[in-house]
C-alpha cells in the first residue's frame, strides 16, 4: 500500500508539471501557427498529373480539399486586408486548374474563377481557358457558356466570339429566355458599364459563397453608382450641349440628388465619352 | 513454508464488451509448499488458466489474496518462470536473441546469459538451432524454446500450462525428465495438464478444479495408492466431476 | 528498470527490422526517389523545389507506412497473439512495457528514416549536380531540419499507436484509431482556421459551436500540420529557432502525457 501511495504521488506530481507545460506549449504552438498563416505564402500546387495519382482514388476528396484551401487562402487575404499579388493569382489559377482536372464537374471553382479572376485579377485569358474547360465538360450548364460570352463581350471586346458562346448558352435546355436576345443587347451596349450591371445581377443570383457574394455586391454597388452618374452625365450633355466641369456640378444643377458612394473608397472620375471611373479602379486597397 | 498461497479467491470476467459476466473462480483457496510438484487438473473452462493468470499478475482477483513467497504477485515475478500453452514467441528473432532478451529482462549479466543459454538449449536439444529464427521452428521446438525462455533466469517457482501438448513421446520424456531434475534442484513446480498419466507420475499433490471450485485434493498417501494402481486417477477424476455436476 | 526497457526496445527494434514489408516500403521510397531524378527535367524553373518536395514527401509517406503497417504490429500483435503473457511473466512493470515498446518503435522508425535520408540526400545531390542552376535557395541545414521534424511527427504517431494498443487487444482497432487520429491531426489546422474566417461564420451553420468543439479537439489531438516544414525546405526559407523550439517542446510534452496515460490504463488492464 505504501508503494501504491508513492506511485500515485509521483503520478500526480508528474501531471502537475507536465499538464501546465503542455498547455503552455499547446497554446503557443497554435498562436504561432496563426501568426505563420498570416504570412502564408501562395502555396505550391502539385501539378494535376501527379495529384491525380497521389489522390489514390480519392480524386474528388482531394479536389474538395484543394478548393477548401483556396477558399481559406483568399478568405484570409481578404480578412487581413492584404492585396493578392501576382504570385497569389498564379497559385489561384494553378489550384483551380488542378481542382477542375481532378473533378471537372465541380462547378463552384468555375464560379469562383468568374467572380475573382476577371474583375479582381484582370486575367481574362486564364479565366476563359478555365471556363472553356468547364463548359466543354459540362455542356449542359448554360452558366459557364454565359460567363464565357460575357467575358468575351465585356473584357475582350470580342463580339463575334461572345455572341457564339451566348448562342450555345441559349440553346441549352432550361436556360433562361432572355439569353436569346441578350446577345444582341450586349452587342449594342458593348463594353459599357450597363452590360456588367446586367451580368453581375445574374451572377449574384448564382452565388453561394458568402465572401464572393459580398465582393460581387460591392462591385454591383460601384457599378450602379457609375451607371447613375453616367446617365446623369448624358442627360446633362443632351440638355446643356457640353459635359459638366466636375461631378459636383451635376449635383448643384440638380441632375443628381447626391453623388453615390464609391464603395471602394476612391474618387469618381469621368472622361469625354461620359464613361465613369474611379481612382480606386474598383479594387480593394 | 508455502510457496504459493491463494486465499478465498473469487474472479468474474466479461467475455466480451456486451456479453454476460462469466464466473471463473469461486472462493478458491490453495497452498503449495516449497519444493513440491503441484498438479492442477480439471475439465475445460474449470478455471485453471484463470488461476495461472492470477499468479502472473495478468489479471487480478475480485476478492481474496494471492501471495507468492508471502509477497503480492507483482513483487514476486522475478522468482517465476512461465510457459504458456501455445507459446507465441517473437517470430523474427533467433532463439539466441529471445533468450538474451529473457536474461536481460531478469537482470542477468551478459556472460551469465551466454553460459545459461548454452547449457539450457543443450538440455532441451535445441543447441543446433540457436541462430535460427523462431519462425522456422516446429510446434515441439517452440514448446521447448518456450521452456528455455521460462527457465533461463533459474526461477524458484515454475508455472507450466499444458507443457506436454503437441510434443512427441521423445519430447514428453524430455520434459518429464526436466521437471524431475527441477524438482531435484528444490524448485516448486505448478502445472496444469490434461494428460493424467503424466500428472500421476510427476506430482506430489494433485487438485481437481471444477467450475471454479476445488472439488478434490489428493493427499500424498492417495497419490502413492494411485501409483501402486490401487486407485485410478481417471475414474476418480470423472467421478468427482460428475458428482459435483449434480450438486450444481 | 532502464535495463529492462532497453531489452524490450531492442527486441521490438529487431522484430521490426526483420519484417518483410520493410523491403516493400523501401522499394516504394526508392522508386519515388528514382522517379524524382527522372521527372526533374520536366519542370522549367522550380526544379530544386520540386525535388525537395518529392523527397520529403517520400520520406514522410514511407514513414507513415512503416508506422501503420509494421509499427502497429510490433505492439498490437503482442497483445493479439498473447506474446505479452510471456513478456509480462518476466519482472516488467506495465509502465516499463509501454516505454520499452515505444522506445523500440522510435528506434525502428529512426533507423529506417536514417537509411532513407541517406538515399534521399544522394538523390538531391544528384539532381543538384545535374541542374546546378536551379538550387539557389537550397540549404542542407533546412532540409535536414525538415526531415527531423518529419521524424518527430512519426514519433508522435508511434506514441499514439502505443496508446491505442494499450486500450484494445485488436490490432485492427488500433490501426483504425491511429489512422483516424492522424487524419484528424493533419487536417485539423486547415479546418480550424477556415472556421475562424469571417466567411465561415456566415456560411457554415453552427460555425461557432463547431469552432468550440474543435477547440477541444485541438487539445486532444496533436496538430500534425505544425511539423510540416516542407515548404520552407523547398524554398530554402530560414527557420526561426523559437518556432522550432515550440514545435519540439509541444511534441515532447504530448508524447510524455500520452504515454503516462497509456501506462496508467495499461497497469489497470487485465489479460485474458
Amino acid at each position: 500500500m505504501r508503494t501504491l501511495g508513492y506511485r500515485c504521488l509521483w503520478f500526480f506530481l508528474a501531471l502537475a508539471i507536465l499538464v501546465p507545460l503542455y498547455a503552455y506549449f499547446q497554446s503557443n504552438l497554435w498562436s504561432q501557427r496563426a501568426e505563420a498563416r498570416e504570412y502564408l505564402e501562395a502555396g505550391y500546387v502539385v501539378p494535376s498529373q501527379f495529384s491525380r495519382i497521389l489522390a489514390c482514388g480519392y480524386k474528388g476528396l482531394l479536389s474538395d480539399y484543394q478548393f477548401l484551401r483556396i477558399l481559406t487562402f483568399y478568405g484570409s487575404r481578404f480578412a487581413e486586408q492584404q492585396q493578392m499579388v501576382d504570385e497569389d493569382w498564379d497559385y489561384f489559377v494553378a489550384s483551380i486548374d488542378v481542382i477542375t482536372d481532378l473533378d471537372p464537374y465541380f462547378i463552384d471553382p468555375y464560379v469562383l474563377t468568374e467572380g475573382l479572376l476577371t474583375w479582381d485579377a484582370g486575367r481574362i485569358e486564364d479565366a476563359n481557358r478555365l471556363l472553356l474547360k468547364g463548359a466543354v465538360a459540362n455542356e449542359n450548364n448554360w452558366r459557364l457558356w454565359y460567363y464565357l460570352g460575357f467575358n468575351s463581350f465585356y473584357f475582350m471586346k470580342d463580339y463575334v466570339g461572345g455572341a457564339e458562346y451566348l448562342m450555345i448558352a441559349s440553346r441549352v435546355p432550361g436556360s433562361p429566355d432572355y439569353l436569346k436576345t441578350l446577345s444582341s443587347r450586349l452587342a449594342f451596349y458593348g463594353g459599357k458599364t450597363k452590360t456588367a450591371l446586367l451580368f453581375l445581377k445574374g451572377m449574384l443570383a448564382d452565388t453561394d459563397d458568402a465572401l464572393l457574394e459580398k465582393r460581387l455586391k460591392t462591385r454591383l454597388l460601384a457599378l450602379e453608382g457609375a451607371v447613375l452618374i453616367e446617365e446623369a452625365l448624358v442627360q446633362f450633355r443632351d440638355q446643356q450641349g457640353h459635359l459638366p466641369g466636375s461631378l459636383n456640378e451635376l449635383v448643384s444643377s440638380g441632375y443628381l440628388h447626391e453623388l453615390p458612394v464609391e464603395p471602394y473608397g476612391g474618387d469618381w472620375l469621368f472622361n469625354k465619352d461620359a464613361r465613369v471611373f474611379s481612382t480606386s479602379k474598383f479594387t480593394h486597397r | 513454508m508455502s510457496k504459493i498461497k491463494l486465499s478465498k479467491i473469487s474472479k468474474t470476467y466479461k467475455a466480451g464488451l456486451f456479453k454476460k459476466k462469466v464466473r471463473a473462480l469461486t472462493d478458491l483457496s490453495l497452498s503449495v509448499d516449497a519444493g513440491t510438484v503441484y498438479g492442477l487438473i480439471g475439465p475445460n473452462g474449470a478455471g485453471k488458466s484463470t488461476t495461472i493468470r492470477l499468479l502472473l499478475n495478468l489479471s487480478r482477483p475480485d476478492r481474496g489474496t494471492v501471495r507468492i513467497d508471502a509477497l503480492p504477485v507483482h513483487e514476486s515475478l522475478g522468482a517465476i518462470g512461465y510457459l504458456p500453452e501455445n507459446p507465441y514467441l517473437y517470430d523474427h528473432l533467433t532463439l539466441k536473441e529471445l533468450l538474451f532478451f529473457a536474461g536481460r529482462a531478469t537482470g542477468l549479466a551478459t556472460s551469465d546469459i551466454r553460459q545459461l543459454m548454452e547449457h539450457l538449449t543443450a538440455t532441451v536439444g535445441l543447441d543446433h538451432v540457436r541462430g535460427k529464427s523462431l519462425r522456422t521452428f516446429s510446434k515441439g521446438m517452440r514448446q521447448r524454446a518456450g521452456l528455455c525462455f521460462a527457465l533461463l533466469h533459474d526461477p524458484s517457482l515454475v508455472i507450466l500450462d499444458e507443457p506436454m501438448s503437441g510434443l512427441d513421446p521423445l519430447g514428453r520424456k524430455m520434459v518429464c525428465d526436466l521437471i524431475l531434475s527441477l524438482k531435484k534442484q528444490g524448485k516448486t513446480i505448478f502445472f496444469c495438464s490434461h494428460i493424467l498419466s503424466d500428472i500421476e507420475r510427476l506430482c506430489d499433490r494433485i487438485a481437481v478444479l471444477h467450475q471454479g471450485q476445488m472439488v478434490r485434493e489428493f493427499t500424498p498417501d492417495e497419490i502413492t495408492e494411485l501409483r501402486q494402481g490401487k486407485m485410478d486417477l481417471e475414474t476418480e477424476f470423472i467421478d468427482v466431476v460428475e458428482r459435483n455436476e449434480v450438486h450444481a | 528498470m532502464i535495463g529492462r526497457i532497453w531489452a524490450l526496445a531492442l527486441v521490438t527494434f529487431k522484430e521490426g527490422l526483420r519484417d518483410r514489408s520493410l523491403y516493400g516500403i523501401f522499394l516504394f521510397a526508392l522508386f519515388v526517389l528514382g522517379l524524382n531524378v527522372l521527372v526533374a527535367g520536366f519542370f522549367m524553373r522550380d526544379l530544386g523545389k520540386v525535388t525537395v518536395d518529392m523527397n520529403l514527401s517520400a520520406l514522410s509517406f514511407a514513414g507513415l507506412l512503416l508506422v501503420f503497417f509494421i509499427g502497429i504490429n510490433l505492439m498490437a500483435k503482442d497483445i493479439d497473439k498473447k506474446t505479452i503473457h510471456l513478456v509480462l511473466s518476466k519482472p516488467f512493470s506495465r509502465g516499463e512495457y509501454i516505454w520499452g515498446k515505444f522506445t523500440g518503435l522510435v528506434m525502428f522508425v529512426g533507423a529506417t528514416q536514417l537509411v532513407l535520408l541517406v538515399f534521399s540526400s544522394a538523390t538531391v545531390a544528384v539532381v543538384r549536380w545535374m541542374y546546378p542552376n536551379f538550387f539557389a535557395g537550397f540549404s542542407w541545414g533546412i532540409f535536414i531540419t525538415a526531415v527531423f521534424f518529419v521524424f518527430l511527427q512519426h514519433v508522435l504517431l508511434c506514441a499514439i499507436v502505443v496508446f491505442f494498443s494499450s486500450l484494445t487487444s485488436s490490432s485492427f482497432i488500433s490501426l483504425i484509431f491511429s489512422l483516424a487520429s492522424y487524419i484528424v491531426g493533419i487536417t485539423l489546422e486547415e479546418v480550424v482556421f477556415y472556421l475562424r474566417t469571417p466567411t465561415a461564420n456566415e456560411e457554415v451553420a453552427g460555425a461557432e459551436f463547431l469552432q468550440r468543439s474543435l477547440e477541444v479537439v485541438t487539445w486532444l489531438v496533436p496538430n500534425f500540420a505544425a511539423f510540416d516544414f516542407k515548404l520552407e525546405a523547398a524554398h530554402g526559407l530560414a527557420l526561426e529557432f523559437s518556432h522550432l523550439g515550440v514545435t519540439f517542446g509541444y511534441a515532447c510534452l504530448y508524447i510524455m502525457l500520452l504515454l503516462i496515460l497509456a501506462s496508467v490504463i495499461f497497469s489497470r488492464r487485465e489479460f485474458n
